[in-house]
């Protein structure tokens, strides 16, 4: 876009600080076309990262939102707030929502943002995939908030169990679109993981060996595997249910020969793994936070490396104790007992790597490492009750209670959300160039903290004293009503915790301090560009010797200077070019040309979009529309004449 | 900045203007409660004409229903819940799965009493001769109206997303909402 005809490569090239033309001809080159034609081409991965974050917490506040009705209907017993059908749909959505358009997406949303930064290079591999996977996802979303809005919310869980899913139980289109919401969202996932791989394997920084990636790229490297090989598992088992309800296939009918219990595997083999998709990237989080506050690199990077590769191996290897309860054979029941056991090893080695560099360092209590200290207290909360949860005879006692939800709480909050809130501390300045206020951000963590535990907490009892998941109302006098009452009271200190969350940000987009590159005097390669990031990332990229770059050279005495690097240079300034480098030792290996902004990523999403709903009411939606798909497509892919010349005139020797 | 914030107001109305466009779309309502009991209010009675009838014999007129069923055909649970009941009565007794034995078949285009909501209703209530018991009294009104809604839906009466998709237990022809229009002929033996 905005090319001049046939005109080769001016010879303008990369490496100069800001304020240069060369400086000034790569942001150009590098950032989006303007209006509003040019926002929907956008192709730039810091730009689709932030809508992709803005979106993803969109969706976790209606999620919240969601669970907030659900606690005012169980505050009191015999409530008539919602019926039983809309309270059917708030916890379908509320899990739903939660599980596939926030927790996994907004950390491969962070991830978009900040690996490529991370890594030292100007952009994220196969950028229009990167805008294809974002707007099939906004579209999969909204459309399961659209029905849900218009009286048509799944409401068979968000495990979507059958038969009770199925064409029997759950008449009408609401399962339907469900399942269509799942292939999109997974789509995006296998998207986004492709990506970040790519990225993480070819595009890193001249120097920055296998060894010396941080620890936030290995646990998103890891997690993108696992996405890889998770995802298609529930996409499967999601397109047979749609196939199940619309051209009457019976997958999942027992009278026919199909068998119910499959969809619990198809769906937990994936659900399980879902569990460190979300639990890994916080790993990653805190592996990024707390060397920083603790002002020294972290302790046992390379254990820290395995346990995250092994975490992921054992994760798939432990599905079934989500079906404790179903009628399988003991002997499978005593092996994934030990498999869910043994996942408690290799957390423990992080933790104690955490802990030993916490233990050597010298502490700056800031917000993010207030949100660091919470995940311990409440992960290893959630960890003991996992523990419980994978011994067979207790999970039958406690399964389908509220001990349950207070266990799976526990570890996804703890796991994810905690810091996930502390990350956003953290890299705010990043992300916007200002501060958060810590003033509402200690309000924030203390009344999320003190929320939690007293909305969460009182649910182990609930569980042990007997209350069931799932249940719209009870009866008084059960002995529920008071820590039923108190959980709610909880739901509402959370929920006032994440208002004050949202003033703090809206409020810290103006009025925050200013925060310069690297505000925290941390050690990765994102901090050694201005806040915000201008367009090309980098004005000159960054060669690395060790893993905490910054680190490695001494601090100019000058307030907020940055430490002088060694870079490489010598990449076009006025086209996007891009330097690959080999997958182990990241030696430079090829210069790569990288695809302009274009409308067709989203014009394509729009055609898929159509496709799936179409496919909701007739099968011929998927013949016809594939066509539009086609012409998108082939849009998309379409050679263009101008940038082909520019390319071939780059290959020339000068 | 201007340029944004021109973008950004476009976008909103764009929203806007969608959102207000789903206004108009229909709503997959379920109840719950419930459904009330056709013998409590007084409304003009027709007699049975079936002696047959099932469990308790009764002699009572069957009266005649409050509204014309509206709502019923349009909603997918309801059809769901008269495919359960047609389970549950028995109706395949004498009907099979639509195909017809004892009973006339319910897939074809042949009508004996009348296609209409109304008049399957009524088939239903008070009974037919030659066989067809009366339910009257023994359902609920809103029962009546969902069997109503799923015996139409079994000639492809029904619009195909309210139709049921295919059933758990065997079914021996196709699911209902992959069945072609039968156009009725009202009175064919």
């Amino acid at each position: 876009m905005n090319r001049p005809g046939h005109a080769p490569a001016s010879r303008l090239k990369d490496g100069t600080g800001p304020g240069s033309p060369e400086a000034a001809a790569l942001d150009a080159t590098w950032s989006d076309p303007p209006g509003l034609l040019g926002w929907l081409a956008a192709v730039n991965h810091k730009s689709i990262a932030r809508r992709f974050i803005v979106t993803t917490f969109c969706f976790f506040v209606a999620g919240g939102l969601l669970a907030v009705v659900m606690r005012l209907q169980l505050a009191r017993p015999g409530s008539k707030l919602v019926g039983p059908d809309l309270y059917n749909q708030l916890f379908t959505m509320h899990g739903s929502t939660m599980m596939f358009l926030f927790a996994v997406p907004v950390m491969q949303a962070v991830a978009v943002y900040l690996v490529p930064l991370m890594l030292g290079t100007r952009s994220i591999a196969f950028p229009r995939l990167n805008a294809f996977a974002y707007w099939i996802f906004l579209f999969g979303g909204l459309m399961l908030y659209v029905v849900f809005v218009l009286g048509a919310g799944p409401d068979a869980g968000w495990f979507s169990y059958v038969p009770l899913a199925g064409p029997d139980y759950s008449p009408g289109k609401r399962e339907d679109f469900w399942a269509q919401m799942i292939t999109f969202t997974e789509l995006s996932a296998l998207l986004e993981a492709i990506v970040v791989i790519t990225t993480v394997f070819k595009l890193r920084a001249p120097g920055m060996t296998l060894n010396r990636i941080p620890l936030f790229v290995w646990a998103m490297l890891v997690t993108a595997f696992m996405v890889l090989f998770a995802m298609p598992s529930v996409m499967l088992a999601s397109t047979m249910l749609i196939m199940d309800r619309l051209v009457g296939s019976h997958f999942f009918n027992p009278a026919e020969g199909g068998d119910v219990v499959l969809w619990q595997h198809l769906f937990w083999f994936f659900g399980h793994p879902e569990v460190y998709l979300i639990f890994l990237p916080g790993l990653g989080f805190l592996s990024a936070m707390i060397p920083t506050f603790a002002r020294r690199p972290i302790f046992g990077y390379t254990a820290m490396v395995l346990s995250l590769i092994a975490t992921a191996f054992l994760a798939f290897g432990l599905w079934v104790h989500h079906m404790f309860a179903v009628n399988l054979p003991e002997l499978g029941k005593s092996f994934f007992t030990a498999a869910s056991m043994l996942i408690a090893i290799p957390s423990a080695v992080q933790i104690f790597c955490w802990l030993a560099t916490l233990w050597g360092g010298k502490l700056d209590f800031k917000t993010p490492l207030l949100f660091v200290l919470g995940f311990f207290f409440i992960l290893v909360l959630g960890g003991m009750t996992g523990i419980m949860l994978a011994s067979v005879p207790l999970d039958l006692q406690v399964h389908d209670s509220y001990f349950v939800v207070a266990h799976l709480h526990y570890v996804l909050i703890g796991g994810a959300v905690f810091p996930l809130f502390g990350a956003f501390y953290y890299w705010y300045p990043k992300i916007t160039g200002r501060l958060m206020s810590e003033r509402l951000g200690r309000w924030n963590f203390w009344l999320f903290f003190i929320g939690f535990n007293v909305a969460f907490f009182p649910m182990h009892l609930l569980g042990l004293k007997g209350m069931p998941r799932r249940v719209y109302t009870y009866q008084a006098g059960l002995g529920w009503d008071a820590m039923n009452m108190v959980a709610t009271i909880g739901a509402l200190t959370i929920a006032m915790s994440v208002l004050l969350f949202i003033v703090n940000a809206a409020r810290s987009l103006r009025h925050g301090a200013p925060a310069g590159a690297n505000p925290w005097g941390a050690g990765t390669l994102e901090w050694a560009t201005e806040s915000p990031p201008p367009p090309c990332n980098f004005h000159a990229i960054p060669v690395v010797h060790g893993r905490d770059p910054l680190w490695e050279h001494p601090r100019p005495e000058a307030e907020g200077a940055q430490p002088a690097f060694t870079h490489v240079s010598g990449l076009a300034a006025d086209t996007r070019e891009l330097l690959a480098t080999t997958v182990l030792d990241a030696r430079p290996d090829l210069r790569l040309n990288f695809p302009d902004p274009t409308i067709w990523p989203f014009v394509s999403a729009v055609a898929v979009t159509a496709l799936f709903i179409g496919s909701v009411f007739t099968p011929w939606a998927v013949v016809w529309g594939s066509i539009p798909i086609a012409i998108a497509l082939t849009a998309w892919f379409w050679p263009d004449r101008a940038e082909t010349s520019v390319h071939l005139s780059l290959e020339r020797k000068p | 900045m201007t340029a944004t914030a021109a973008s950004t107001a476009r976008i909103a109305a764009l929203a806007l203007s969608s959102a207000l466009a789903l206004c108009a779309c229909e709503r997959e309502m379920r109840r719950f409660e419930t459904p009330p009991d056709n013998r409590s209010s007084a409304r003009p009675e027709t007699p049975r004409t079936s002696t047959l009838q099932p469990a308790e014999a009764r002699s009572d007129a069957v009266r005649m229903p409050a509204g014309n069923g509206e709502g019923y055909e349009g909603n997918a649970y309801n059809v769901a819940q008269g495919k359960r009941l047609y389970r549950w009565y028995n109706c395949g007794g004498c009907h099979a799965q639509g195909g017809g034995g004892m009973g006339p078949a319910l897939i074809d285009d042949q009508w004996r009493y009348g296609s209409e909501p109304a008049q399957i209703f009524s088939t239903i209530m008070q009974g037919r001769p030659n066989g067809m018991p009366s339910f009257g009294g023994h359902l609920s009104e809103d029962q009546v109206w969902q069997l109503t809604a799923y015996v139409r839906s079994m000639s492809g009466q029904l619009r195909k997303d309210v139709a049921p998709g295919r059933a758990d237990s065997l079914q021996a022809n196709e699911p209902e909402a992959a069945r072609d229009r039968e156009p009725p002929r009202p009175g064919a033996k």
